[in-house]
């Protein structure tokens, strides 16, 4: 094989045989350009056939075909909690983060004397301007949410969604509903207060009590046996660390689905 | 489609216009066309699915459109927005007008009266209680398979497992409750279930009989399915004698 560059293409000449516009042979220009290095081109044909696929022709809804909007447009404030408990979601997240420029995961004694953990908490509802209205909407966004998580499972449940196609997206369903039982578990624990502290004395129970891999569910989820320091500390870096990237992926891969399959019409 | 198609020779001077450098040189097509092993597989699978779409859209209850159904914006971007901003203000307002209380910190010294998970884990905190079902085995001299905490957990993941499975255990295109009253009253039964459950895991506090309570836990589900079932039938007679109405109304018995 020898250095030498092979003959290329003469794209110049070929653009130079044909009249274009400016704004033509400066795109021409700017797409060679970007090909001669990326080679664009194959990205392109995904493109030209993403396009393709938005702009195809769809089949009549159920709905559509039947004209059964007249009969079922009562029902289609339930299609929406989904959406609802995305936008739940969004909100928890938002006001969440707000919330962790100042709690602190510190220090878990349970003497019955503030923690620091505790304490930032107490600092955040009563000195931080807005601060309580902040803790408020966090845990009213996760309250929310789970409730509208239930009742869609319910809906989708009782309108027979789940079928043919879609039973994949029921079990992803699932994992997300315990997902976010898990998101409010590990919030609840936060705080340290007392509530917190006794279910997390359940939770160290509950997974104790698993045969054979309990001591060691147990070890990882609350560093120990006793609740401690490592178990707020884990319970922390679940709630804004793991669970956050895990659920917001899982949520992505689900309605992608729902976006592809379309949505389960009443019939 | 036949093979020699591809082989014919362009005449009408349409085309690209882009030609091999060499014979060496793979020509677009070929290049596409993966001529071994898996994606040689793959291709002939995507063009199988291509032409199945194809054919698919050609069927006669396909409606030709430029545009999907509704303009994406505004239209359908004002929506989501005004949905959107009613759902962020009614949490907004809802978190104004109930703010959060903050208990005592956590003293391992102090058991509370009261120990509870948040609302939504009730249920499977009542699971946790269901210690009285676990059977004492007389193969065992009477004593229990397992722990009652294992068997509350465990109850969990059956609780959890079932409702995973209910896509592969109900099949068929019905959609409708009423054309699936048993599925239906599966459902009342395990909406209902979760109530009485969660009932039970705060029996301390409900005013009732624990006993009783346990035993309503059980009981109230069943009723309510029996009755869904039941009403549910009972409207699809009525359903079927609107079909058959509207069926015979068509055609007259002669």
């Amino acid at each position: 094989m020898s250095l030498e560059r092979k003959d290329e293409h003469d794209h110049k000449g070929w653009m130079e045989s044909r009249e274009l516009t400016p704004i033509e042979s400066v795109y021409l220009t700017v797409l060679i350009w970007l090909d001669r290095r990326l080679r664009v081109v194959d990205y392109l044909e995904i493109l030209e056939d993403l396009y393709y696929k938005v702009n195809m022709q769809m089949p009549k809804s159920h709905t559509e075909q039947y004209n059964l909007d007249n009969k079922f447009w009562y029902w289609y404030p339930l299609y929406a909690l989904g959406s609802f408990s995305t936008v739940a979601y969004v909100v928890a997240a938002i006001s969440g983060a707000l919330l962790g420029f100042y709690y602190a995961p510190a220090a878990a004694a349970a003497d019955g004397s503030p923690t620091v953990a505790y304490d930032s908490v107490m600092l955040i509802m009563g000195q931080l301007n807005l601060g309580y209205f902040l803790r408020s909407v966090h845990r009213w966004a996760a309250q929310i949410m789970v409730a509208a998580v239930f009742l869609h499972m319910l809906r989708v449940y009782f309108t027979g969604a789940y079928k043919e196609p879609r039973e994949l997206n029921w079990l992803i369903g699932i994992i997300l509903i315990s997902l976010t039982l898990v998101f409010g578990y590990t919030g609840y624990l936060l705080p340290w207060s007392q509530l917190s502290f006794w279910a997390g004395q359940i939770g160290v129970e509950m997974s104790l009590s698993i045969p054979l891999i309990g001591e060691w569910v147990a070890q990882l989820m609350f560093g120990g046996f006793t609740l401690s320091q490592a178990t707020l500390q884990r319970m922390y870096i679940l709630h804004v660390f793991f669970l956050p990237f895990i659920t917001t992926a899982i949520i992505a891969v689900h309605i992608g689905i729902v976006w592809m399959q379309g949505i389960a019409e009443p019939h | 489609m036949s093979d020699n198609d591809t082989d014919d020779v362009r005449t009408d001077g349409s085309g690209t216009g882009i030609v091999s450098p060499d014979d060496e040189t793979p020509a677009w097509s070929e290049r596409k066309e993966r001529t071994q092993g898996l994606s040689r597989l793959t291709y002939e699978y995507f063009e199988r699915a291509r032409r199945e779409d194809q054919d698919l859209r050609q069927q006669s209850d396909y409606v030709e459109r430029d545009v999907l159904a509704f303009p994406a914006w505004p239209h359908e971007m004002m929506r989501n927005i005004a949905l959107t901003s009613f759902f962020v203000g009614m949490i907004l307002f809802v978190s104004a007008t109930l703010p959060p209380e903050m208990p005592n910190p956590a003293n391992s010294g102090v058991t509370p009266a009261i120990i509870l998970p948040d609302w939504y884990l009730y249920w499977s905190f009542g699971l946790l209680k269901l210690g009285p079902l676990n059977p004492e085995l007389s193969i065992l001299g009477g004593s229990k398979l397992m722990a009652d905490r294992t068997y509350g957990v465990l109850a969990n993941v059956v609780v959890v497992g079932f409702v995973a499975i209910v896509p592969f255990l109900n099949k068929g295109s019905a959609r409708r409750p009423v054309e699936q009253p048993f599925w239906a009253a599966v459902g009342m039964s395990g909406v209902i279930f979760s109530l009485t459950i969660a009932a039970l895991s705060i029996k301390n506090l409900a005013p009732i009989a624990p006993h009783l309570l346990f035993d309503l836990t059980f009981l109230v589900p069943i009723v309510s399915a029996t009755i869904t079932y039941a009403v549910l039938k009972t409207m699809r007679e009525g359903y079927m004698f609107d079909l058959n109405r509207r069926y015979y109304r068509l055609r007259p018995p002669k």
